[in-house]
């Protein structure tokens, strides 16, 4: 390229009287120049296309709107002059805002910049802005010529205007400034998709493993999914050099985005606690009819028909979501609200994405876009995670106190069992014991009483008597309830009294007549009364008493029974001890059967006294 | 002429007690049946002014015996003659009517002497017995949940004097010891005892028709 080429070339320019002064800027010394217009050529060469002239284009060069259907390459060439750079030593830099998809850039001649592969697989440099630096030899004091070879997709073979072929501005100044500008882009529009991928992938992975492994969650297996999906479709935006060429690339990125649709509608719908068989059908077809559809469409028209399912798929999130919020807003008014609001902002967030893509547009609303959807989703994953812990916790103390009521309840059933088992069996005692009572009273009742009243022998018809109230009295022992002790003194006077004055006894009763809280076991009210009977049987049979004095005292847990009467005494057998013949036997039988004693003081003119001691606490223990 | 029905099932004892019966009242004419239905049949039929009535007898139980005579026969006198001394069994009979009771197998004189009291107006009672109607009257006296209905049944009550020698009988004292201790003849005590017996039946009856005519409201 000469240097009288170039000179004709600008006079051209002059003499045409454009107005685009900007192409052929003066760059000072501490002041950035934005160019906005440039030669461009589509041409393949090595250089830039001398023949024919090329024409101004406006920058930014959209190349569906000022090449449609080309896919480049196009050359750029713009003039500037940077008098006074040699002095000043100051190094200048060509900022390069966005080059879709790759480039290489000359200086009067000499290469001084690539992105990349400039062949397929051409590395995407569509998201990140080029900063090259003008090196100060190879800048001369005249107009310097700056030539930019883009390779790039035409819009049809591209599934985003985003990635369609084009240039934007540019801006020339110098290397510290720009240097600045360009970080802050690199990093708004790598850094920060690279941060969000990272995250997405690590909190998508574990609410993945965490979902499947739990199926009832699995809302949080599809959440998690849509989690990864969404940092393998943020990838698009940092990673550069894919092995695939350009149509593979685009196929594959439009095929992840029913497999994201598929889990956002499933995460949402099984959220609300809604599940349908032809839902769980349909999507995953969808997401292998999609890839079909745009593979039948060929590479040629991935644009039209990549933004028909762009306006399908996301129609269906939008419809899940709106399904969803009604459902809570019904069940759940407290959770409904942060849902809200974190599926509005992304709603909106991904309208304007929508439209940016569409139109073309970038700018920072559409980076604030991009980044507030992974933004709401990481919130929304961490709400998932909290609620879920909650849960957890909640489950955990769920079944700690589950497991206590079980324990209670076991015991619980436990003790009626037990109590149950004791009563059937008291039932049983008792059905059994009324039994053997009507049958001893129907059978030997009757044949004793028929002996009784029948038998020409007086001891036999008295024997017959007292087996037949013996029989009574164990029969109550057999089959009655414990009895109030008031009651029995009162019995057992009743008895004592008639029964002594009958023999023309004087009797002589005392006893507590207080109200007395103890009460006797049947079997202790039984065979107390047999002794006091026996007793009361020997003074009027064998005594030959005119008084016999009674007594019923209470003391330190004992009954203590005392029979006194004023007769003969009891006669002495040769060995010096009492008349076993009298009953006595019996009577200190029964007594130490009652864990107490009996004992008789007697002597021949002297009366005899029966002393009976019985320990109430035993006495009144249940037969 | 005096009429009297013998209820009881053990021919020996049967006859036993015939005899002793003519013993105390000299002429009588004895009406015996073995069982319930036989003596429910001499019911109809002759008019009795005593009868002794088993419980236990082999079709059913001589109190159904002593509530027909009740019945149709109120001015007979009613005496349980029975094996069973428990207040279990003698407290339906004396509900149903009864007017006393003895117990079989004392001794032939102290029956007969029983028998006289009983047919001289002076019913035996028991500290056990005694209880029982305590009870039966202090439960009556609490007040009912079927307030309408059991304005219905005519209201019996004890009065100070009987509830008296209830406690009294029930401490162990003997009729003639309360006569002396409240300074009454012994025939007044007697009084007491048969005016206990007679509101004891009167209140039962009241209950059993009470019952009864509830038990047909509902079954209609």
């Amino acid at each position: 390229m000469s240097r009288s080429g170039w000179h004709r070339r600008l006079h051209g320019m002059l003499c045409l009287g454009l107005l685009w002064l900007a192409a052929a800027s003066a760059v000072a010394q501490d002041q950035t120049v934005t160019i906005r217009a440039a030669q461009a050529a589509v041409s393949d060469g090595p250089s830039f296309p001398t023949e024919p002239p090329a024409p101004l284009v406006e920058l930014p060069d959209d190349w569906s709107v000022s090449r449609p259907g080309s896919s480049g390459p196009v050359w750029y060439r713009l003039t500037f002059v940077a008098p006074g750079l040699r002095e000043t030593g100051e190094l200048l830099a060509l900022y390069i805002e966005h080059v879709c998809t790759n480039l290489q850039v000359y200086l009067n001649g000499q290469l001084i910049h690539s992105g990349g592969q400039m062949h397929e697989p051409i590395t995407q440099n569509c998201n990140h802005p080029q900063l090259v630096g003008l090196p100060a030899g190879l800048i001369g004091p005249g107009p310097n010529s700056l030539d930019l070879k883009v390779v790039g997709h035409a819009l049809q073979r591209v599934a985003s205007t985003h990635r369609a072929g084009g240039l934007s501005a540019l801006a020339i100044g110098p290397h510290s400034a720009l240097a600045g500008k360009h970080a802050r882009q690199v990093a708004l529009n790598v850094a920060v998709p690279q941060a969000v991928s990272a995250t997405l992938l690590l909190m998508g992975s574990f609410m993945f493993v965490l979902g499947w492994m739990n199926r009832r969650e699995s809302h949080l297996a599809y959440f998690g999914a849509l989690s990864v999906g969404w940092a393998l479709i943020e990838s698009r935006l940092w990673l550069r050099d894919l092995p695939f060429d350009n149509a593979v690339a685009e196929l594959l990125l439009c095929s992840m985005l029913p497999l994201l649709t598929w889990a956002s509608v499933q995460f949402l719908l099984r959220y609300a606690q809604y599940r349908h068989r032809w839902i769980d059908i349909a999507l995953p077809l969808q997401a292998v009819v999609m890839p079909v559809t745009l593979l039948l469409a060929g590479p040629e028209r991935l644009y039209p028909m990549a933004s028909f399912w762009y306006v399908l798929l996301p129609l269906q999130t939008l419809a899940a979501a709106g399904f969803y919020l009604r459902t809570q807003y019904h069940v759940q008014r407290g959770a409904f609200w942060p849902m809200a609001l974190f599926l509005c902002i992304a709603t909106v967030a991904l309208a304007v994405e929508y439209v940016a893509q569409s139109f073309g547009i970038r700018g920072s609303l559409m980076q604030m876009a991009q980044v507030a959807t992974p933004v709401m989703m990481v919130l929304v994953g961490l709400r998932l995670l909290h609620q879920q812990g909650r849960a957890m916790q909640d489950a955990v103390e769920g079944k700690a106190h589950l497991e206590m009521r079980i324990r209670e309840a076991t015991a619980e059933i436990e003790r009626n069992f037990t109590q149950l088992a004791e009563l059937r069996v008291e039932k049983v005692t008792e059905r059994e014991r009324k039994r053997i009572a009507a049958d001893l009273h129907d059978d030997l009742g009757a044949k004793l009483l028929t002996i009784v009243h029948t038998s020409d022998s007086e001891r036999i018809s008295t024997l017959a008597r007292e087996a037949l109230e013996e029989m009574r009295l164990s029969v109550r022992g057999l089959t009655g309830k414990p009895v109030r002790l008031i009651d029995a003194l009162g019995d057992w006077r009743a008895e004592v009294v008639s029964r002594l004055g009958q023999a023309g006894i004087e009797a002589d009763w005392s006893a507590p007549a207080e109200e007395l809280p103890q009460t006797l076991s049947a079997r202790a009210f039984v065979q107390t009364t047999r002794i006091l009977r026996e007793a009361v049987s020997n003074v009027i049979k064998h005594s030959g008493a005119t008084h016999c004095s009674l007594s019923c005292d209470l003391a330190d847990g004992d009954m203590q029974i005392i029979v006194r009467d004023n007769g003969n005494g009891i006669p002495m057998e040769l060995d010096g001890r009492l008349d076993r013949g009298h009953g006595m036997a019996s009577m200190k039988h029964r007594a130490k059967q009652l864990q107490g004693q009996c004992l008789v003081e007697s002597g021949p003119g002297y009366g005899t006294v029966i002393r009976l001691t019985l320990p109430l606490t035993r006495a009144t223990e249940a037969a | 002429m005096t009429n009297i029905l013998l209820l009881e099932d053990l021919p020996e004892i049967r006859a036993w007690l015939s005899s002793l019966v003519l013993q105390v009242f000299p002429g009588a004419q004895i009406a015996e049946a073995a069982r319930v239905h036989d003596a429910l049949g001499l019911v109809s039929a002759i008019k009795f002014d005593l009868a002794l009535v088993d419980l236990g007898l082999p079709d059913g139980s001589g109190v159904d015996v002593v509530a027909a005579l009740r019945e149709h026969q109120p001015e007979t006198q009613s005496v349980v003659v029975t094996i069973h001394d428990d207040d279990e069994h003698l407290f339906p009979a004396l509900q149903a009517g009864a007017f006393g009771y003895i117990l079989k197998e004392q001794a032939r004189e102290l029956i007969i002497e029983q028998l006289q009291r009983i047919s001289q107006g002076e019913p035996p009672l028991s500290p056990s017995i005694a209880r029982r109607v305590m009870a039966y009257f202090a439960a009556k006296s609490k007040p009912q949940p079927m307030s309408a209905s059991s304005a219905a049944v005519p209201h019996v009550s004890l009065t100070d004097r009987e509830t008296e020698v209830l406690l009294r009988v029930a401490k162990g004292y003997t009729l003639p010891e309360i006569g002396q201790q409240l300074t009454l003849s012994r025939h007044t005590i007697a009084d007491y005892v048969k005016q206990i017996y007679r509101k004891l039946n009167v209140s039962s009856r009241a209950e059993a028709a009470l019952e009864a005519q509830r038990m047909g409201l509902f079954g209609r």
